[in-house]
């Protein structure tokens, strides 16, 4: 038990003393699950109003290929694209492997299910009055669309904190896309199963604290904003 | 009338509620300015006509003519001229201001905004300092239908559709909406169109009340309805039994609408004692019930119950005066079989 109680203490010294090594892991992985947060929820929202709100032939295929795709193992979507951004794939040239952006993009890919299902999920659920009443009230096509979204925003909302929370705790992609990388690449995670392995629970400890704190702080956000809306 | 109907309608057919339902309007004129009231059972189709009416419904059969103009659900400027206040209204999830204003928003209406949702407020008799900052749930029932019915109030259209306004109302909220949509009609010729299930209100806001019943404008709202089921009658004539066992008799066999005789209060007598030596085929003894001023009119509308079964007559009050008509009282209502016809 010694060694743990040991480890809680360095990990507070770490943080309090502004160990640089632990902090380029906590800004490393702020950078890459806010980037893919963004992607995501550019790419996600309005998809996952379209397939809430219109009706097309596949509608309920591509619900449930989205519903499937919650599920998508990590290193799956590292798998695919480190095929795709290695320097022998497709997107080589862009040089994305290695890098932030690189782990951005494959993250984006990972929540982007998440952002599009619970998107859907909010949209559908909306008031079967809410339609006629803005067409009552003379909106058409785009109003319509931006009011939905706008209408439905607690669950957009908890749709981006899902995915921020999914992206930051994930660790598969961001060893295989980042590489782990020190002081360049290395996330909160990669370094946690790095020291961990090494023995060196102080550090990971540090950064389990440093996760969890951003976990609080997001869903803390995430009742304000709520109570804020109500 | 020589004047163009603001309204006309013509072979509508809608088929609803998975098929089952169809509403169909032959034929239907309104005017620009006048009140017409709907009234009617639930799922008689009145909603979904005045969905229609709102161009939020496209009819499957049949066109609908506005000012002149065939109507063209995709001309936007034209279905803003009509808004319509739904049974149950939808507040958006958004301050009362901001309900208010939006159908200016989406008319990219900037200029004058709070004066504007202010000015409504006042017409349906909200405060703007009380109630422009609260949000949709901080409101009561009457508050959140009167904050809706401001919400259509602002935008100033041509018609105003009420689909039971106060259907969930307190009766200082069911004032102030009459109180607002009168204003509304006096001073911009607004045309409204409004379904209530309470006639004595809705009378107090329209010129002529329409029943629609079964899917189809079945005449007028005083006009009796004697359902069947109907039977073939010596003469030639066709009768109806009623709970007591009085039988009404029709002249003309009943169509395939239905069953359903109408029978106009103005062509009903009353009469104290048993008529003799008339040629009216139907006489029938009730009790009546109620007396009472017809709203635009100075006739009396007679209510006479007739075992259970309810029939209006509506006489003058000189014809009142002159037999002496009380409440209470067992008189005879007189009418020919000509008189009832089929919806």
């Amino acid at each position: 038990m010694d060694y743990i109680l040991q480890g809680l203490l360095k990990a507070f010294e770490l943080l309090i003393t502004g160990n640089q090594e632990t902090y380029s892991a906590v800004f490393a992985s702020l950078k890459a699950s806010t980037m893919s947060m963004i992607g995501s929820l550019t790419l996600g929202v309005p998809s996952g109003f379209l397939l809430g709100y219109t009706d097309f032939p596949g509608k309920r295929q591509a619900r449930a290929i989205v519903d499937t795709l919650l599920a998508l193992p990590t290193v799956v979507v590292g798998l695919l694209v480190y095929a795709f951004i290695s320097y022998r794939g497709p997107l080589g040239d862009l040089g994305l492997l290695f890098t932030i952006p690189g782990i951005a993009l494959a993250q984006t890919i990972l929540v982007l299910p998440i952002v599009i299902s619970l998107t859907a999920t909010a949209v559908e659920s909306l008031d079967k009055r809410f339609k006629s009443t803005l067409m009552a009230l003379g909106a058409h096509g785009k109003q319509i669309a931006v009011a939905s979204i706008l209408e439905a925003r607690h669950a957009v909302l908890i749709a981006a904190v899902t995915a921020y929370g999914r992206a930051i705790s994930e660790v598969g992609i961001s060893m295989m896309i980042g590489g782990n990388i020190k002081w360049h690449t290395r996330t909160i995670t990669t370094a946690m199963a790095l020291e961990t392995g090494k023995g060196e629970f102080s550090t990971g400890i540090a950064l389990g604290i440093v996760l969890l704190t951003i976990a609080f702080v997001i869903n803390s956000m995430l009742t304000r904003l709520r109570k804020r809306s109500l | 009338m020589n004047e163009i109907p603001f309204y006309r309608i013509t072979g509508l057919t809608y088929r609803y509620g998975g098929g089952r339902f169809l509403l169909q309007i032959p034929e239907l004129d309104i005017y620009k300015g006048t009140s017409v009231g709907i009234v009617g059972p639930n799922g008689g189709g009145k909603t979904t006509f005045l969905k229609i009416l709102a161009l939020l419904e496209e009819p499957d059969e049949g066109t609908i003519f506005l000012n002149g103009k065939k109507v063209d659900q995709n001309d936007y400027g034209l279905k803003r001229s009509i808004t319509m206040l739904l049974q149950e209204p939808y507040l958006l999830k958004r301050t009362v201001f901001e309900n208010i204003s939006y159908g200016l928003k989406v008319r990219k209406e900037k200029q004058g905004i709070a004066e504007k949702v202010h000015s409504a407020m006042g017409l349906v008799g909200l405060s703007p300092e009380e109630f422009s900052h609260r949000r949709w749930h901080q409101l009561s029932g009457g508050e959140a239908q009167r904050v809706a019915l401001a919400s259509r109030l602002i935008l100033n259209p041509s018609v105003l559709i009420l689909d039971e306004p106060t259907a969930s109302v307190d009766q200082e909220s069911a004032v102030l909406i009459k109180e607002a949509i009168n204003a509304m009609r006096e001073k911009y010729n607004t045309t409204l169109i409004v379904a209530s299930h309470d006639i004595v209100w809705l009378n107090t806001v329209a010129d002529k009340i329409y029943r629609v019943y079964g899917g189809r404008i079945a005449g007028y709202a005083s006009d009796n309805i004697i359902s069947g089921p109907w039977a073939s009658d010596s003469d030639g004539l066709w009768k109806s039994v009623l709970p007591d066992g009085q039988v009404i008799h029709a002249a003309t066999p009943p169509d395939d609408s239905g069953e359903k005789g109408l029978l106009d209060p103005s062509d009903i007598m009353i009469s104290i004692q048993r008529p003799e030596g008339i040629s009216a085929q139907n006489i029938i003894r009730g009790r009546l019930m109620l007396l009472s001023q017809e709203n635009h009119s100075d006739k009396l509308l007679a209510r006479i119950d007739i075992g259970g079964f309810s029939m209006t007559s509506r006489i003058t009050r000189k014809a009142a005066e002159s037999i002496h008509l009380f409440p209470g009282e067992d008189v005879f209502a007189v009418f020919k079989a000509s008189s009832i016809r089929w919806q």
